[in-house]
This record gives structure tokens, C-alpha cells and sequence, in this order.
């Protein structure tokens, strides 16, 4: 597409309408697994669900339709502004000096179709969206929109891209167990939508009588490594879809663009001046096989939860790896200088934190399933008590094990220009934060860490998830710490002890 | 500056308004202790005329599970608040002390400072109380303060706002 003149209302693709269309896959293809599986003859309430389609698609096809002939967009000189609504007429103007960054996805639908839609963040979590437009107008678009960001070549623009081998990974997330859970509900309720019921079918209780029958010693544990290995090929398949063809480069000398996505393609474009730190995430397993991965601090990328999907720098990779792309991120394009993640001591909190690990794991973990089958065990059989018991003490140690780590995990420092703090066992997560980005020092304390003498500090920055905690560390290693890390901020309320 | 041991932070200088003691028992009695005691009063009602055999056991067990947890807390809670809120704007900064079981001091720039609102609920009118807000771009860099007389709303509003004016540019 030639560049059109600046400063005329263009609109979004026509093929736009046919994306709308797509919801209709799900149910037309229900109503096709109905018609198959009882051999033409539908049931009435597959009738009603055809009769429901045929309405939503008129009303859904109708409001498609008059969306698209009202939208209009253009970048001019100084803002990018999109015309729209169906029932009153909006006009959203975004300036291009509050464009903190451009996002360009597309769904399976949109690649077949040739779109992309273009995800524009500003400050404070404002989003334009536009929905959808070829895909070498997005490019267009996207330079448009990133022009503020000054040109120019980085010196050494790749900073990882995916490597097949990084597989081995990916069955080392919860998705192992929790995907299999998630796909086997999927399934019965896309089952009991076109009206089959799973547990009248011969097969499934032929199968359940018989495992009821069988030596269970022997069939419980093959169920489990059934589901074991049917959760990594979904975890693969997860990680594939995720990260086909992941490329984290330095387009130009302050834009980090991360390309990943195999059915659903994101790019995301992190501007220098809104990245503001990198979080090095090990999460309990994925730190035993020394893997690792990465998301960045960076402000405009929509809610915690969306900024924490849409922060991603590196998949689970080896933690060498992860590293390289953590500071690359932190130091510009080249690693000039070996930033200190590792390098730098990190210094200990208080040993009461460790007790209060210990007692908040008793607490939650021990107590209540002890308790329980306790109870149990007195009303109905004495065999749960034993299990009492033993849970108990495997229990115990597991905890106590655990709150080890996560206090061996505690730790913080002052690197250069950032603020390192770690924390957590289930996910031993590193933080570096930039120290100019933070906005404002909060210290909270509860009756718990009151009564321990501790207290936590939050750094708020406007980026990632804005607050970031350091937690139970003594009440003047806090303070010290805060001066130290941006000072400025709260030494005029201080007074010597 | 030195300080000859570990620096300490003390609390902010202001405490808000006296009536906000007030405003938090009302607060309480509608929100949390009024129900639970409305509760514990409906319970007793009907057992007094449909089982009087289970008064023995049920008036304990009220007293432990509604009334006591109820009149705690509406004597409680804006005493603790009204000890541990406090507000003052320093040269540089505004800081802030809020809470009564969690609590929390923040200390924020006045260079930061987006947008100053303030609030006056129907109850707290009632008490001439105001909440005020402050916004910075980070929202756990978010101050509010509450239980501010009306004229201190007012006038830590206006220079907050001025504030914000003078070293507008750095929000962001």
C-alpha cells in the first residue's frame, strides 16, 4: 500500500467483517459433531442452539457492519486519532508523545485473512485499539505512531532468538498437571453442549469399572504418568504456539521488539524511556533443571496481569540464557558490562523471617490436613489416623525445607543503577528496578510483623505491576535502604533513633 | 546527614480531624457491627419463641461469635485509626499514615503528583469530613487521606494542586 497523504480519514480493512464472522466456527462446528453422531437427526435442542446462531449472527453481522463503516483512523502530525461507535460517535485522540507502545497481533483468522490488529498503549494504561488493517499498513502505522522514538541503529540489535533445544523446558511449568485438568473439562462441556452425555457411554463405564477392578497399586500410578505425559505434550504444544519463531532484537537504538507466536503472532515494542526493569522468574522446577525466564518492568503495556503476558522477554530457557536477555534489556543492546544479578552479595533479611516462613507454612499446610483427617480418623476409621500422622510429618519437613529456601531466596542490593530484590520458592523471582523510575517508598507493617519487628518497603514505579515489595526486612535497614536506593524521596522525615 | 544510630521515621505531623473518630463508629455501625448485632438480636428473638431449650448453648455462642466481635470493633477501630492516621507535606514530599490493623506510611514526591480529588460522602458530610486523593502515575504511588476536615481538605488540596502545577512535566 503506498503511503496515503497524512491527515486523511482512512478505514479499517473490509475483510474485517469476514474476522467478525469467526465466532461462528465453535457452534457451526457442534452442530456438525451433533448431526454426525446421531446420524442427521438433530435433537430440539440442537435446534435451538441453530435457531440462537441464525438471530446472534443477523444482530452480531449488523452491529459488524455498521462498526466498520463508522470507523475511521489517521496519524496526523502530532496524534493518532480513530473515529468510531454504533450507537454514538466517539472520537479518541491519542497524542503521539503518550504512545508508549505499539502491539501488533493477529489471530489464526486475521493471518488467513491478512490482517493485524494494532494495539496502541499510552500513559496510564490508555489503549487504542484497531481492529483490523492489512498487515503492511500496521508496519506503516507503527512507525507512524513510534516516530517520537529518535532513529538510529543499535549497535548489536539481536538479543535472543528461539533455540528448539529450550524445549526440554517446557514440560517444567504448571501446565503439565493443570493443562490436563483445563483440557479434560473442555472437553466434557463441549460434550455435554451438542448433548452427549460422557458418563451414559458404554465405553467410559466399561473403563471405569474395570479400574475399579484392576490392581490399583499398579493402575494408579500408570493414570498418573498418563496424565504426567500427556501434560508435557500439552505444555510442548503450549510453548511452540507461544514461541514459534521468538526474536528479541533492538530495532532501532530505543525500541526492544519481541516477535513470538505461531497460530496468534504478538509483537510487542518496548520503549527504552518506559522500561524501567527486569524480572528473572525460577520458578521450583524450572530452577532445579537451571532454567529460567524473563519479563520486562515496562509502563503502558495495559493491567498487571496483561503487562505480565505482554512483558515477556524470554521463554524458559537455560538461566544463562534468560540472563543474557535480562541485562541485555537493562543495558541497551551490547552487555557491555556483565551486569551483577548474580554478581552482587545480596544481603540477607532478619533470621525472624525465617521463623515466620516456618509458622505460616505449619499454619496453612500442616495444620488444616492434620487436623482433618484427624477428625476423620476418630469418627470413621483408625486408619486415617495413622495417615494423620504421617501426612503430618512428611508435612513438617516439606515445610520447613521449603521455608528454608524461600528465606535463602530473601535478599537485596543496590547494583549500580538498579535496586536488585529477591524473593520466593514456588517462583524465586529477581527483580531489577531501575532506581531513578521509582515514584514514591511505602512501608506497611501487620500485627504479625509488628510483633516480629519487621517491615515491608514497596518501591512504586509506573510500570509492570507498579508495586514492588520488599518484604520483612528491620525497620532501619529499610529506611537506609530507601535513602540509598532514591534518595530525595523521605529524608525529611527522618530523625535519628 | 548522620545519625548517630539507625534513623527512625516518625509519624507525620498532622492527625486528622477529631470528628473522623466519629465517622469510623458510624461507619462501623453500618457496615460491619450494626449487622452482626442486628443478627445476634434476630437469632435471639427466635429462639426465645420457637426453641427456648437452646438458649443455654446459643447465648454464649452469640455473644462470642457476634457481640463481641462486633462491639470490639466499632470501639476499636477509630480509636487504632484515629492514632495511626496522620498527614503532613513536607518540602519536597507529602507523606501519609493510614490503617489501623495493616498500616501503612507513604511517602511520595510533590514532584509526582498527577491529580488531586477530593470526596465528601453523604456520612462524611454529615461530620464536615472530606477525603482526599492524591494520583501519581504508579498507582501504588497513590495517596489518600482520610478523615480531613473540610478547610484542611481545601487547603492542602490547593497546595497540592499548585504544587503539581510548579513541577509539572516530571509526573509522568
Amino acid at each position: 500500500m503506498s503511503a496515503p497523504a497524512p491527515d486523511v480519514w482512512l478505514r479499517p480493512d473490509a475483510r474485517t467483517l469476514l474476522v467478525h464472522c469467526g465466532w461462528l466456527l465453535p457452534p457451526l462446528g457442534s452442530t456438525t459433531l451433533t448431526a454426525l453422531a446421531t446420524g442427521g437427526r438433530f435433537p430440539p435442542s440442537a435446534l435451538f442452539t441453530l435457531a440462537a446462531v441464525a438471530v446472534s449472527f443477523a444482530a452480531i453481522t449488523g452491529i459488524g457492519h455498521l462498526r466498520w463503516s463508522r470507523t475511521r483512523y489517521r496519524v496526523t502530525s502530532d496524534a493518532f486519532e480513530l473515529r468510531g461507535g454504533v450507537f454514538s460517535r466517539t472520537l479518541r485522540t491519542m497524542p503521539l508523545s503518550r504512545v508508549r507502545g505499539v502491539d501488533l497481533t493477529a489471530t489464526p483468522l486475521h493471518r488467513l485473512l491478512g490482517l493485524t490488529v494494532l494495539r496502541a498503549s499510552g500513559t496510564g494504561g490508555a489503549e487504542t485499539v484497531l481492529n483490523a488493517v492489512p498487515r503492511a499498513e500496521a508496519a506503516r502505522l507503527r512507525t507512524l505512531l513510534l516516530a517520537r522514538a529518535t532513529p538510529g541503529r543499535a549497535a548489536n540489535p539481536e538479543l535472543s532468538s528461539v533455540d528448539w533445544r529450550w524445549l526440554r523446558y517446557a514440560p517444567l511449568t504448571f501446565w503439565v498437571l493443570g493443562g490436563v485438568g483445563v483440557a479434560a473439562g473442555t472437553v466434557y462441556r463441549v460434550l455435554d453442549g451438542v448433548g452427549i452425555e460422557l458418563w451414559r457411554v458404554g465405553f467410559v463405564q466399561d473403563a471405569f469399572t474395570e479400574f475399579g477392578r484392576s490392581a490399583l497399586w499398579l493402575t494408579v500410578p500408570a493414570a498418573l504418568v498418563a496424565v504426567l505425559a500427556l501434560g508435557s505434550v500439552g505444555a510442548l504444544v503450549l510453548y511452540v504456539e507461544n514461541w514459534w519463531g521468538y526474536r528479541a532484537a533492538w530495532t532501532d537504538a530505543d525500541t526492544l521488539t519481541v516477535r513470538r507466536g505461531l497460530l496468534t503472532t504478538r509483537s510487542v515494542a518496548l520503549e527504552r524511556s518506559r522500561l524501567h526493569g527486569v524480572l528473572l522468574r525460577e520458578p521450583l522446577l524450572l530452577r532445579a533443571a537451571g532454567g529460567a525466564s524473563a519479563t520486562a518492568v515496562a509502563g503502558g503495556l495495559g493491567s498487571s496481569e496483561e503487562a505480565h503476558a505482554r512483558g515477556a522477554l524470554v521463554p524458559p530457557a537455560p538461566r544463562h540464557e534468560a540472563l543474557r536477555v535480562a541485562v541485555g534489556t537493562l543495558t541497551g543492546s551490547g552487555a557491555r558490562d556483565e551486569h551483577p544479578f548474580d554478581g552482587v552479595p545480596l544481603t540477607p533479611h532478619p533470621r525472624v523471617a525465617l521463623r515466620r516462613r516456618v509458622v505460616r507454612g505449619l499454619l496453612f499446610a500442616v495444620l488444616p490436613g492434620s487436623v482433618a483427617l484427624l477428625v476423620l480418623g476418630a469418627l470413621f476409621t483408625p486408619v486415617l489416623l495413622h495417615l494423620a500422622w504421617v501426612y503430618a510429618l512428611v508435612t513438617t519437613a516439606v515445610t520447613v525445607l521449603l521455608a528454608r529456601d524461600a528465606y535463602r531466596s530473601l535478599g537485596h542490593a543496590l547494583a549500580g543503577p538498579h535496586l536488585l530484590v529477591r524473593s520466593g520458592t514456588f517462583s524465586r523471582d529477581t527483580l531489577a528496578l531501575e532506581r531513578r523510575a521509582i515514584s514514591a517508598w511505602t512501608l506497611t507493617t501487620s500485627p504479625f510483623t509488628r510483633r516480629a519487628g519487621l517491615v515491608t518497603l514497596t518501591a512504586a514505579v509506573a510500570a509492570g505491576e507498579h508495586g514492588y515489595h520488599v518484604r520483612d526486612m528491620e525497620p532501619g535497614a529499610a529506611l537506609a535502604l530507601a535513602c540509598a536506593a532514591h534518595p530525595g524521596i523521605l529524608e525529611e522525615f527522618l530523625e535519628p533513633a | 546527614m548522620s545519625f548517630a544510630g539507625p534513623p527512625r521515621l516518625r509519624p507525620p505531623r498532622h492527625p486528622v480531624d477529631p470528628r473522623a473518630r466519629r465517622w469510623w463508629t458510624a461507619q462501623a455501625l453500618l457496615t460491619v457491627s450494626g449487622p452482626m448485632l442486628l443478627t445476634a438480636v434476630t437469632l435471639l428473638a427466635l429462639c426465645l419463641l420457637f426453641f427456648a431449650g437452646a438458649l443455654p448453648w446459643l447465648l454464649p455462642l452469640l455473644a462470642v461469635v457476634l457481640v463481641a466481635p462486633a462491639c470490639a470493633y466499632a470501639v476499636l477501630m477509630p480509636r487504632r485509626r484515629y492514632a495511626v492516621h496522620a498527614w503532613e507535606v513536607g518540602t519536597y514530599s507529602l507523606y501519609t499514615a493510614g490503617g489501623w490493623l495493616w498500616q501503612k506510611r507513604r511517602v511520595a514526591p510533590l514532584s509526582r503528583v498527577q491529580t488531586v480529588d477530593t470526596l465528601r460522602g453523604p456520612l462524611q458530610r454529615r461530620y464536615g469530613l472530606t477525603t482526599l486523593t492524591v494520583t501519581t502515575a504508579s498507582t501504588a504511588g497513590n495517596i489518600r487521606i482520610s478523615g480531613l476536615s473540610d478547610a484542611d481538605a481545601d487547603t492542602l488540596a490547593e497546595h497540592l494542586g499548585r504544587a503539581a502545577q510548579d513541577t509539572v512535566g516530571d509526573a509522568a
